[in-house]
């Protein structure tokens, strides 16, 4: 019942506090969807048939899909790296201060920021995604709850990862390095507009830190080859096992990170 | 009852050294501090910048761990039950920041209110009234960055008494308010000790403010205690004598005369002064208030008093007096 009443609580806080104006819900649309677009018409000039390099990893009819899926993953991903960072405005405000003066189940706290970030900031270029797909007309489902569950991963995986870098954002008022770290990279590596496949070694060991390449995979699998549960499963497990270690050093992280501000004071700088 | 026992509080901080390098340079903010506040009852916290009064608040209320030393509220420590010690406690801090100013005053409050884990129908029942007590209840459905500096306040105030604590602790909590609403917040502290029993920690840069709230006052300087005591009592502690000056066109021989026979019954002092304006200063410091027979000395003198002023120390000239005494 208290994480419920704190995630409508933060829902609200966070709708009237960051999504204030309608401007920001269309930036939020326009963005993403010119970034897709730019993905798009880059591959055009380049050779797209059966004997392409590009069909060795996707089939180049299913490029569109391939790539709105990739930036639908990356925006719900990216949406939480934006949360996580706004987290220093709080540290200005003075808030974040009353927050941890607060009894408030602190794992609570970053989840139901993450999930009321995610809500806001991904319906509209979700909507456009979904309307997209239908048009270019390549979805290839197994069953109903491929979508379903197809969903769930994406959400429960970005909503993790949110939790995990609002406790990282915590640590410091210079975490600041983290946006650049894991915004462009995780766009290059994790699969968005590039199959890691296509990649080389070394990227490819990149592309495994970012919990999005295994997100997408599974999407990809499921909404675009068919595949059954089973055939995902390994790909679940292995994406569990790593949502597992994200909450597991999410709250290490929370506990170290509020020790650290107890320690140094360091709550109140900014 | 809060129990602070021997409390120290040491910050690290990195000082540059070089272009790349830097080293690690321990500072004392509080230095082996023990004080205990019991409900019902207000506490000062005096002391001039930097003597470590926020940090103190701060620990007390579980935004800062101590160094050394320990700190109970209701027999739960400050660090190792600090979840239970949360819900007892709260903080008011002066200025503006710790609210969010694009929500409405009451969405603030719902907000902070989940954060302790009350329900919807509890706040529904509390937010109205903690409104109408700190008398911005017309404003709750209006957002934050539209409030006055002297609203945002009296924001603050219902936020600090959202969890209902047993436990409120004021940092400057009237910083930069007019004197109206300074003076309404005062009357409403004074009611939440006296009506509901509540423990108050305070800190505040207005002496006046202290003297008039506080049961019992703890002065630092530089994180060490340095005096503790009643407002009088300290204020007495400190200086034992008044001062009274009055201005006289002349002292004549016989007023000179009787002035030094009744030393012989009344203790105190006199010397003279040339006054400002015309004639001079008679000044006279005693302990017990000789006022009565010196005027009836004058009176008898036929001598004409064209000024009259008594001086008695306040908490003010003791701080300061503390302060430049520690520093001279």
């Amino acid at each position: 019942m208290e994480w419920i009443s704190l995630l409508w609580s933060e829902i609200k806080k966070e709708h009237r506090n960051t999504f204030h104006s309608n401007l920001v819900y269309f930036s939020l649309l326009i963005w993403p969807a010119i970034a897709f677009i730019t993905a798009y018409y880059s591959f055009l000039p380049f050779q797209r048939g059966a004997d392409s390099p590009l069909a060795r990893f996707i089939n180049p009819d299913h490029l569109v899909l391939f790539l709105l899926t990739g930036y639908l993953g990356y925006i719900f991903f990216w949406c939480l790296v934006q949360s996580a960072w706004q987290m220093s405005f709080e540290r200005q405000a003075g808030t974040m201060e009353m927050i941890f003066l607060s009894p408030v189940n602190r794992l609570a706290f970053v989840y139901g920021r993450s999930f009321s970030a995610l809500a806001e900031g991904v319906w509209l270029f979700f909507t456009f995604a979904v309307l997209a797909a239908l048009m270019v007309n390549g979805i290839q489902i197994n069953t109903w709850w491929s979508v379903p569950l197809a969903l769930l991963v994406l959400l429960v995986s970005a909503v993790v990862w949110g939790g995990f870098l609002t406790a990282a954002f915590l640590f410091s008022r210079d975490a600041g390095f983290l946006y650049t770290i894991l915004d462009e990279p995780m766009l290059i590596f994790a699969g968005v507009k590039v199959p890691p496949l296509a990649l080389p070694v070394w990227a490819k060991m990149i592309s495994l830190c970012f919990p999005l390449t295994y997100t997408l995979n599974i999407l990809r699998k499921l909404l675009m080859e068919k595949a059954a549960l089973l055939e995902v499963a390994p790909q679940l497990g292995i994406l569990s096992a790593v949502l597992l270690l994200l909450i597991l050093l999410t709250a290490v992280i929370l506990v170290l990170a509020e020790k650290h501000m107890k320690q140094t004071g360091n709550m109140v700088l900014y | 009852m809060l129990i602070v026992d021997q409390v120290s509080k040491v910050y690290r901080l990195k000082k540059r050294v070089g272009l790349l390098r830097s080293e690690w340079q321990d500072v004392p903010a509080v230095n082996k501090l023990s004080f205990q506040i019991e409900p019902g009852k207000i506490v000062g916290l005096l002391g001039i910048n930097g003597a470590g009064k926020t940090t103190t608040i701060k620990m007390c209320s579980t935004l800062l761990e101590p160094s050394g030393g320990s700190i109970s509220v209701n027999g739960l420590d400050v660090v190792k039950q600090d979840r239970q010690v949360k819900s007892l406690v709260n903080m008011i801090a002066g200025g503006e920041r710790m609210l969010y100013w694009r929500l409405t005053g009451r969405e603030n409050l719902v907000y902070f209110g989940h954060l302790y884990g009350l329900s919807s129908s509890l706040l529904a029942e509390r937010i109205p009234q903690l409104l109408k007590e700190v008398g911005i209840e017309e404003a709750a459905d209006t957002p934050v960055e539209r409030y006055s500096k002297g609203m945002k306040q009296r924001l603050q105030i219902a936020r600090g008494l959202i969890n209902d604590p047993k436990y409120i602790f004021l940092d400057e909590p009237t910083l930069g308010l007019d004197v109206a609403i300074a003076k309404h917040l005062r009357k409403y502290v004074k009611e939440l000790v006296q009506a509901k029993g509540k423990a108050v920690l305070l800190t505040s840069h207005y002496i006046q403010e202290v003297e008039e709230l506080c049961d019992d006052i703890y002065v630092i300087d530089k994180g060490r205690l340095i005096a503790h005591g009643t407002p009088e009592r300290l204020t007495k502690s400190l200086f034992k004598e008044s001062t009274l000056r009055v201005t006289l066109p002349q002292i004549s021989e016989s007023l000179a005369e009787g002035l030094r026979e009744l030393m012989q019954s009344h203790v105190f002092s006199w010397e003279v002064q040339e006054a400002a304006e015309e004639g001079c200063e008679l000044i006279i410091r005693s302990e017990a208030d000789v006022t009565s027979p010196i005027l009836a000395l004058i009176s008898s003198n036929k001598l004409p008093v064209l000024k009259l002023t008594s001086e008695h120390p306040n908490l003010e000239d003791a701080i300061v007096y503390l302060a430049e005494g520690r520093s001279a």
